[in-house]
């Protein structure tokens, strides 16, 4: 019976092992969980929130962590929406995300400017830009480089994935 | 002769406390670096004792004093002039003594006000390189406190014109005012001189307040100006305002929103209001809210100012004031643990915990024999 047990354990750990693919972070930086999407009804709560956090946000450091969170949550909101194919709005959603993520460093700059010490800072954003080029690489995996978006009211669309993508990771990488 | 006795042993015994507090320098704080001796880190066992011994000393004045109003030797202007003594003989003394939270909240103050950031997004360690880091001890952690007292530290950090030292006793003298509002308003609601000794010259209230600059004195003070209001029938509105800004001091006064509903409900009814019930329920729920706070963190001495100012006014029971005492006696001997042991842990908080409730246990336990109260329970 001891035997059998013993079978069993190493047979698993073999197979586990067999199996299992080697998958290492690039950076240890931590993207939030995916936000309310759109269509939810607390979208528009989310939006309207981001408007107020803008205020809340304030002086040059609040607005690099503003602009970096909602870059963020804009990315992970992407990701999230164009593994559901919905190729348009992840589109939206990743220039959004590419608008705030430009953000960041000027606010840094302007701390600069102030007499701050960025270094910490500068840190996060350059653990932040390597993980957010680490998920737009992951995206790049799966989606079309180009698609032609047929709403059912409207014009059909001609979205550039690829060149989104390239864009973005362009951004991420300027601050490397 | 007692009156006398009282009279020297008080004012001596403060300025005892005003030149022991200095022993207790921090030796990062640079502005002082030619006062630091490093005294009460290297002789802990003899600044624990004198501690123990200028608290002996100053309860034993208190006592003395309510003592000498209960017999009527002290007037009004002898009061006041007690009070003006404390807060000038204490105002020279050093604040971080017991508790360096005034350091917090210049540094607070500075996160907004010099480098014009969010305290309640931006930690004061994200400022590399700012001296009152090396000194501040919750530096690690977003502004503690609410937004009104955020705000009004702008009176002393911009009167202190950028020099530490200036602005830390400004902050000093700041609190002082709060102080002397608080007690005057007591004066005020009571028109009774024990009930304003019993406050006023409370040696936690003292220490804590005019030594130490905690802000708990600001949040009372703002609930007490509401209740006030309410109490000549003026404003409601300003009631309302300055109960929010009490709420939005420390937010411990949310605990008195039930009460301040209750009394703007038969203020606009019309209806005569039992204040000495008010006072007494108040004083209760601020009760509560101390008891509680060990829930986030622990029973900070300072703590009790959120119930002593309605206790002063409501309590005049003889048994049920020593019990008051006791509890002010025991909550500064809290200190004594970490003064000798030089540490948070281990035994520090079981040695913390007795001390504080040890007097109150000792004095519950003297009335149920003194009052022969079990005769009272067993003829009920």
């Amino acid at each position: 019976m001891i035997k059998l047990h013993l079978y069993i354990v190493i047979l698993t750990t073999i197979l586990l092992l067999c199996t299992a693919k080697s998958s290492f972070a690039q950076s240890s930086y931590v993207l939030p969980y995916p936000p309310p999407m759109p269509g939810n009804f607390l979208y528009k709560i989310r939006l309207v929130s981001e408007q107020i956090q803008k205020y809340w946000y304030f002086g040059n450091f609040g607005q690099f962590s503003y602009s970096l969170r909602q870059s963020d949550k804009y990315l992970v909101q992407a990701k999230t929406l164009f593994e559901y194919k919905q190729y348009l709005l992840g589109d939206d959603a990743l220039k959004k995300s590419d608008m705030y993520f430009k953000n960041s460093p000027k606010y840094l700059s302007y701390a600069k400017e102030e007499s701050k010490n960025i270094d910490r800072q500068q840190k996060i954003l350059k653990e932040a830009a390597l993980k957010h080029i680490e998920v737009l690489n992951e995206i790049k995996m799966y989606v079309p480089k180009e698609i032609i978006w047929n709403p059912e009211n409207s014009h059909p669309t001609k979205i550039f994935l690829s060149g989104t993508l390239a864009e973005a990771i362009r951004i991420r990488e300027s601050c490397l | 002769m007692m009156k006398k006795v009282f009279f020297i042993l008080y004012p001596v015994a403060l300025l005892g406390l005003t030149i022991f507090s200095y022993l207790f320098i921090d030796p990062n704080l640079i502005y002082l670096k030619d006062f630091y001796s490093g005294f009460a880190y290297k002789y802990r066992y003899e600044v624990s004792f004198f501690y123990l011994l200028i608290l002996f000393i100053i309860f034993t004045s208190y006592l003395l004093l309510l003592k000498l109003i209960s017999k009527k030797k002290i007037d009004f202007k002898n009061l006041r002039f007690l009070i003006f003594i404390t807060i000038a003989i204490l105002f020279f003394s050093y604040p971080a003594m017991l508790s360096f939270d005034i350091f917090n909240y210049i540094t607070t103050a500075k996160v907004l006000f010099f480098y014009h950031e969010n305290p309640y997004i931006v930690m004061p360690i994200e400022f590399v390189g700012d001296p009152l880091l090396s000194f501040t001890h919750a530096a690690n952690k977003i502004a503690l406190y609410g937004p009104s007292w955020i705000l009004i530290t702008a009176i002393p950090y911009f009167a202190g014109i950028g020099n530490f030292l200036v602005t830390l006793f400004i902050f000093k003298l700041f609190i002082s005012i709060f102080y002397l509002g608080t007690v005057f308003l007591i004066w005020k609601i009571s028109k009774n001189l024990f009930s304003v000794s019993l406050f006023a010259v409370n040696p936690l209230v003292v220490i804590e307040t005019l030594v130490s600059g905690h802000n708990d004195i600001v949040m009372m003070f703002f609930a007490l100006l509401s209740f006030y209001i309410l109490m000549k029938k003026r404003s409601i509105i300003l009631a309302l305002i300055f109960f929010m800004l009490s709420i939005l001091i420390k937010y411990s006064t949310i605990f008195l929103f039930p009460i301040f509903l209750y009394i703007l409900w038969k203020t606009i009814r019309k209806r005569t209001i039992d204040w000495t019930k008010i006072f007494y329920f108040s004083s209760f729920f601020m009760l509560v809210a101390f008891l509680l706070s060990p829930i986030r963190e622990e029973i900070y001495p300072w703590y009790a100012i959120w119930f002593l100012p309605f206790v002063s006014i409501a309590f005049q029971k003889r048994a049920l004031l020593h019990a008051w005492l006791a509890l002010s006696f025991g909550l500064l001997l809290r200190y004594i643990p970490f003064m000798l042991l030089g540490t948070h842990f281990g035994v520090t908080p079981f040695f913390k915990t007795a001390l504080t409730f040890t007097p109150v246990f000792f004095v519950l336990i003297y009335i149920f024999f003194k009052d022969k109260l079990w005769l009272k329970i067993s003829f009920r």
